[in-house]
C-alpha cells in the first residue's frame, strides 16, 4: 500500500471496525482477517488491537470473554447503542467529505464548464 | 492504614505484583515474540513517558495480551505489528496518553490561550 493509502487508511479504519461489528461480533484476529478478505491487505493486527483497546475504554463496544480450545479467552467484541450512534456519525461524515471531494474531482476533470 | 504509608516510601505494593505477573507471562512466550515484545516494552519505556504506574501496567498488559494470543494463534511477527513497527507502537501509546506528564502541559497551553482569547473579547 502507498504512502497516502497509509494515511487515509488510518483516519478511517475506525469507522471501518465499528461498521465491520455491526455486522457481527467478532474477536481482534477474525476482524483483522475479514478486512484482509475485503482488500485491506496490508493491514497489521496490532493496528486493529490498539484500536479495538481504544474503542472498548470510550465505551463503543461491549466485550465478552469466551473460552478458546487453546490459550487464553477470546474478547469478542460487540457494537452497543453508543457505538451505533458514533458509527452513525462517522457515515455523515464520510458522505460529506466523499461528495465533496467528488465534486472537486469532478471540477478538476472538467474546467470548461466551470461558471455554467 | 500501614501499608499506605509504606507504600508511599515503596511504590505500590499492586504495581509490583502486576509488574512481576507480567515478566513471568513474558517468559512463557516463544523466543521470537519474546523478543518483539522485549523490543516494543522498550520503546513504550521511552516514547511513552508515562508517569502513573497503573496506566503503564495496564499499557504492558494489554501488550502482554496482544502478544500471548498471537503466539498461541502462530499469528507472524510481521503480521502483527506490521511493516512500521513503530507507526504501531506509537497507536498503541496513544490510548493511554492520560497518564503522559506532557498532558499537564497541553492543559497549561489550552488554559494560556483560554486566557488569551477571553482578554481579546
Amino acid at each position: 500500500m502507498g504512502k497516502q493509502m497509509t494515511e487515509m487508511l488510518k483516519g478511517t479504519l475506525e469507522g471501518i471496525v465499528l461498521a465491520t461489528l455491526a455486522v457481527q461480533p467478532a474477536y481482534g484476529y477474525e476482524i483483522t482477517a475479514r478486512l484482509r478478505e475485503q482488500g485491506f491487505a496490508d493491514i497489521a493486527e496490532g493496528t486493529v488491537y490498539a484500536l479495538l483497546v481504544r474503542i472498548e475504554q470510550r465505551g463503543l463496544v461491549d466485550v465478552a470473554k469466551v473460552p478458546s480450545e487453546k490459550g487464553p479467552p477470546r474478547k469478542v467484541y460487540s457494537l452497543n447503542a453508543q457505538g451505533n450512534e458514533y458509527l452513525d456519525e462517522f457515515w455523515k461524515a464520510w458522505n460529506f467529505l466523499t461528495e465533496r471531494i467528488e465534486r472537486l474531482n469532478h471540477d478538476t476533470e472538467h474546467p470548461q464548464e466551470e461558471g455554467d | 492504614m500501614a501499608a499506605e504509608w509504606i507504600e508511599q516510601i515503596t511504590g505500590s505494593f499492586e504495581d509490583k505484583k502486576r509488574w512481576r505477573q507480567y515478566k513471568a507471562r513474558k517468559k512463557q512466550l516463544p523466543a521470537s515474540y519474546r523478543t518483539a515484545i522485549d523490543g516494543i516494552e522498550r520503546y513504550l519505556m521511552y516514547a511513552g513517558s508515562i508517569v502513573k504506574g497503573d496506566v503503564f501496567l495496564q499499557m504492558l498488559e494489554d501488550l502482554a495480551d496482544l502478544i500471548e494470543r498471537a503466539a498461541v494463534d502462530g499469528t507472524p511477527i510481521r503480521d502483527i505489528v506490521g511493516d512500521d513497527p513503530v507507526d504501531f507502537a506509537d497507536t498503541f501509546i496513544q490510548n493511554y496518553s492520560d497518564g503522559q506528564w506532557i498532558n499537564k502541559e497541553r492543559k497549561r497551553l489550552t488554559d494560556a490561550i483560554d486566557q488569551a482569547a477571553d482578554d481579546e473579547a
